[in-house]
Parts: structure tokens; sequence; C-alpha cells
């Protein structure tokens, strides 16, 4: 993203009346004023909430830093933690190598139908993940679903994908997989597309093969979308909540195997309406986020500099 | 001799690897697409077919009941109706916001331009996990539960949307601007009469953006309204879900083809700002 703002040179002066003075500041005022209500007040909001004991029916009492303690040595909070980072260090490499691997593909030239190939892949981003996780928990379902079906006619068990304490991430990791992968081949074939086909082509000509064109120019030069790409999905991973909670429900399915942050946070706000407790949560989670976002910008400033 | 027989080992090398590809491809859009048949099967099988061992690949009695169902037992159709409104407001409020301030911001030069823009961009670092719970309170407060305008209001305040705004009014030439002016043109006169038409292909890319985002939107519909004849149908569908103790996956398949509809038509219709919104989307998250 280009933070710096490239200076425009000065024409006509045209020294009218002082609306033309004015008239840029009136022009962008809304977005300010909306922020500051529903953005920057928040923010300061939800810190003092943090300091309190508030649930919804009581006034809110000031507990200082407590909030914040009891939550590390939470162990719901610990395992949604757990639960999340294992979902994304396994949708991670699904969805990111797997949208540069379709990305790659794409991008050559001796393959045929590619607007096809590439509009099926999009196909799930306009999905609603509330659909898409109606529909995964049909085609999952134990003994009614598609994927029992196959597995049966294949010679293997039936397995209750949405009971299986086990199976919970697997499950998540499936519908993301699916949903996601599209929008990741999007971030990689624009990258791919901002590198010129000669470098590759010139390396042909000097006799090295395809394999060797995509380790040696292709990857190094995806890095910085690869980069950030990742934070991304790392962030994505972060607030998901529309699958887990129509596939587990709010209690985080069988043994809250399903339990992931955004689940917690939402559960601790709004069904419990723990004001307070839920948000100390989110300011750690945003955190976290905040940081990765700072990553975000950085890698994508020094991408659209190149 | 010898230099062909290479050649033609390196052909057939070349054709076995695109073969490979195409593999790799056909069963990438195999998986892709499973879903999607299997929700518009699932929606003209009676719930007992769906229901049932061996699970059969085309409806054995295929049936339009479910639809008949969902629209006359569940308000589902009003659903539709009222995130369509909610979706039409919110593409129309953000366009018109984001495109007068990206216009402001790449057009004029005035005091504290550069500064006032690094801090649009900086709002985009704020996680929205954290707005949630006071936002509510506020909402509470107003007297703002249970309406629209949560839905609506917050996210009227686009930061990317403005920065997407902003990078095509650079391609707008000053002397169109100045030329106005000398007309007597007021400076809203020009962004509306001027800027606007220009600049329609993006303004495009960011209502497709805006819509889909809106349509599929669940977490705020979820903690704001109350009242099913407000529901937006991805709430709807939510509910429908866990609302009753039975299985009610043929109404859901029947609500899901149904939702589905105007984001596949607006995405066949659209492609190309589709996917340019969708890089921008991808941008956002």
């Amino acid at each position: 993203m280009d933070v710096k703002v490239l200076e425009m040179p000065v024409t006509a002066p045209a020294r009218r009346i002082r609306w033309d003075k004015l008239a840029p500041y009136l022009f962008i005022s809304p977005f300010f004023i909306i922020f500051l209500i529903f953005g920057l007040f928040p923010i300061v909001f939800s810190g003092w909430i943090s300091l309190n004991d508030w649930t919804g029916l009581n006034p809110p009492v000031f507990i200082g830093l407590n909030n914040y303690r009891n939550l590390l040595k939470d162990p719901d909070f610990l395992l949604a933690l757990r639960n999340t980072v294992v979902l994304l260090l396994f949708s991670g490499p699904l969805t990111i190598g797997g949208g540069l691997l379709l990305a790659v593909i794409l991008n050559n030239r001796l393959v045929r139908f590619r607007n096809v190939f590439r509009t099926i892949f999009y196909l799930p981003l306009v999905v609603s993940l509330i659909v898409a996780s109606q529909v995964f928990s049909l085609l999952l379902g134990n003994p009614f679903g598609l994927f029992n079906e196959v597995l049966a006619r294949l010679g293997f068990q039936r397995v209750s994908f949405l009971t299986e304490p086990s199976l919970a991430i697997l499950v998540l990791v499936i519908l993301i997989t699916w949903k996601y992968i599209g929008n990741d081949l999007v971030i990689m074939l624009a990258g791919l597309q901002s590198i010129p086909p000669e470098l590759g082509e010139a390396a042909l000509v000097d006799g090295a093969n395809a394999r060797q064109v995509f380790w040696h120019i292709t990857l190094p030069l995806m890095r910085p979308v690869i980069l950030f790409d990742i934070v991304l999905s790392t962030i994505n991973t972060f607030n998901i909540f529309a699958e887990p909670y129509t596939l587990f429900s709010l209690s985080g399915g069988v043994r809250q195997s399903g339990l992931v942050t955004g689940l917690l946070l939402y559960r601790t706000s709004f069904q419990f309406f723990k004001f307070g407790y839920g948000s100390a949560m989110a300011y750690i989670l945003g955190l976290i986020i905040f940081v990765l976002s700072l990553i975000q910008l950085r890698v994508g400033t020094r991408e659209t500099e190149r | 001799m010898r230099e062909t027989s290479v050649h033609i080992a390196d052909r057939r090398a070349q054709r076995l690897a695109l073969g490979a590809l195409y593999v790799i491809l056909v069963v990438a859009a195999f998986l892709s697409l499973v879903p999607f048949y299997w929700m518009l099967i699932s929606s003209f099988k009676p719930l007992n077919d769906i229901l049932t061992i061996p699970v059969t690949l085309v409806p054995p009695r295929p049936t339009l009941e479910n639809y008949q169902l969902l629209l006359t037992q569940t308000k589902f159709a009003q659903s539709m109706f009222n995130t369509l409104f909610v979706a039409g407001v919110n593409v129309l409020l953000q366009t018109f916001l984001c495109s007068l301030a990206g216009f402001a911001f790449a057009k004029y030069r005035f005091r504290w331009r550069n500064l006032l823009f690094t801090l649009v961009l900086g709002t985009v670092m704020i996680p929205a996990s954290v707005q949630l719970v006071p936002n509510y309170i506020l909402m509470a407060n107003i007297g703002w539960l249970d309406t629209w305008l949560p839905l609506i209001i917050p996210t009227a305040a686009n930061a990317f949307g403005i920065f997407w705004m902003r990078q095509y009014m650079y391609s707008v030439p000053d002397e169109l601007l100045d030329a106005g002016r000398l007309d007597g043109a007021s400076e809203f006169g020009l962004y509306w009469r001027i800027v606007l038409p220009v600049t329609r292909p993006a303004l495009g890319a960011l209502a497709l953006f805006v819509f889909t985002t809106s349509w599929n939107e669940f977490l705020l519909p979820l903690v704001y309204l109350r009242s099913e004849e407000r529901y937006t149908v991805q709430l709807l569908i939510s509910n429908i879900f866990r609302q009753r103790f039975q299985q009610n996956f043929h109404l859901l398949m029947a609500a899901s083809v149904l939702a589905i509809i105007p984001m596949t038509i607006l995405f066949a219709t659209v492609q190309r700002q589709f996917i340019a919104g969708l890089t921008l989307g991808s941008l956002k998250e």
C-alpha cells in the first residue's frame, strides 16, 4: 500500500471564493465524523471497559488489570488460542500453497480454458460463510453426508466429522480451504502477472527447466506477495467466527474442540455479557492482530514501491 | 538425429507435464464445484431423501416443495428484501462518501492533507473485534438496537474505499476541472458532473465489493438484530438451522440456493469488475 502522497503540481491557482479552500475539508469530513464516533471512541471506551468488572446487568466496578491477569490463566482462552494457531498452521499452507500452485498453472499460457478454471475457483468467494458452513455440515454429516458415502464406498469406516473432537479443526481446515483458496489465487495471480514473462523465457532459452525457473526466478520475486498473503491469512484466522459458530455452535462443539478465538470472544461478550472480560480479550487479540497488520503494511508498502 | 530424438523426448515430457497440470486443475475444479452441486440437488430433495443411505447423486423425486415451504412458512422473502435494502443503502452511501473524499485527497492541495490521509489509512489497522463491545453499548444507549443503522452507519467510514477511489481520481485531468471552474461550476458540481462520470469503473468495482460484503455480513446482524422481520438473509438462514430441534437441511439448502443467486448473477454479468473488487477485498481483509 502506498502511504506517501504524491505531490500534485499546482495548476491554475484560481483564487475564487473561499469555497475551494473549504471544499476538500467538507468532502473528507463525513469519514472523520463517523470514524470519531464509531471507530475512535469505541477503542478508548473499550480500554476503560476492560479495566472493569462489567456484566450487562450490573454497573461497572473498577478492578484494574484483573481481567487481563485472569485471561492469561483462563483455560478456555488458552485453548482457543491453541486451536486457532493449529488451525492456522494447517489451513495457511494449504490455502497459500494451493493458491500459488493454481496461480502458477493459470499463469501458464500453454494451458487452455484458463478463464473457465479461474471462474470456477473464484465461485466459492461469492458464497457467504453461513451458506458455506451449512453446506459443509450437510456434506460432512454422519451417516447421510456425501463424504461418508464416498468413504463407505471406498471401504473405509464412516466418520463423525462434526462430533469427533480430534477432527473439529480438520473440518474447519477443509471448509476454509474450499472457501478461501480463490482469495489467495487472486492475490497470487496479481503478483505473478507483475513479473515480466521475459525473465522466465530468457532462463528457458538458457537451458533452465520449468522447475528451476519456478524455484530460482518466480518464487524469489513472489516473496513479498507470499509474505503479504501469510499475514493476511493469519489475521483472517484470528477473526474466524461464522464457520465454527455454524458447525459447532457457541459451545465450540464436543469438548470445545472447535473453540477458536473469534467464537470465545463472541460468547464471552454476547452470550454471558461479560463486557469487561470480553473487552480485555479483544484487546489482547487486537494487539496480536495489530502487530500483524503493521507487518502487513510494511510488506505491502515495500511491494508497491518495488 | 540425436538432436531430434532429444526434441521428441522434450516434447513428450512437455505434453506429460501439461497433462499433469490439467489433472490438478480438473481435480481442484471438481472439488470447488461439488458443494454447489450438492446444495442445488439437495434443495430439490424432500427431507427424507436427503437423510437416507445410500446417498443419491440425483434427486429420485425432485420437488419444489422446499422452496414453497421456505417462502410460505418462514420470513425468507422478507429477509431477502431487507438484505437487498441494507446492501443497497450501503452501496450508495459508501460509493458517494469514498469518491467524494478520494476526490478531495487526489485533486486538492490543502493543509494537513498528507497527515489526514495517513490517518485515514491508519484506521484500517484497528482490529474490528475491539470495537464490538463498546459499539454495542453505544448503540444500546442511542436506541439503535434492533435497527439497521448499526449495519449501515459505522461501515460508511470506509478507509479502503477512499484509498481505492483516490488512486483513480489521479487519472482525472486537472484541465477538465479547471475548464469546469471557468464555466462556473461549484466545487461539488465539479465532483458530481465531471469526476463521477469519469471514474465509473472504479466506482463499479467498489460498489460490487461493498454489496458483496454487506450481503454476506453475519456478525453485525447477529449482534444487533432481534425481531425476525428485520433479519438479514444470513441471519435468517443461521436461525433456521438452530431454532428447531429437527433437521432442516431441505429448507437450508433451498435458502442457500436463493441466497447466493444475487451474488452469482452479479458475478456472471460483471466478472471483470468483480475480480477488481475481489482484489480490493483481499487487500482489506
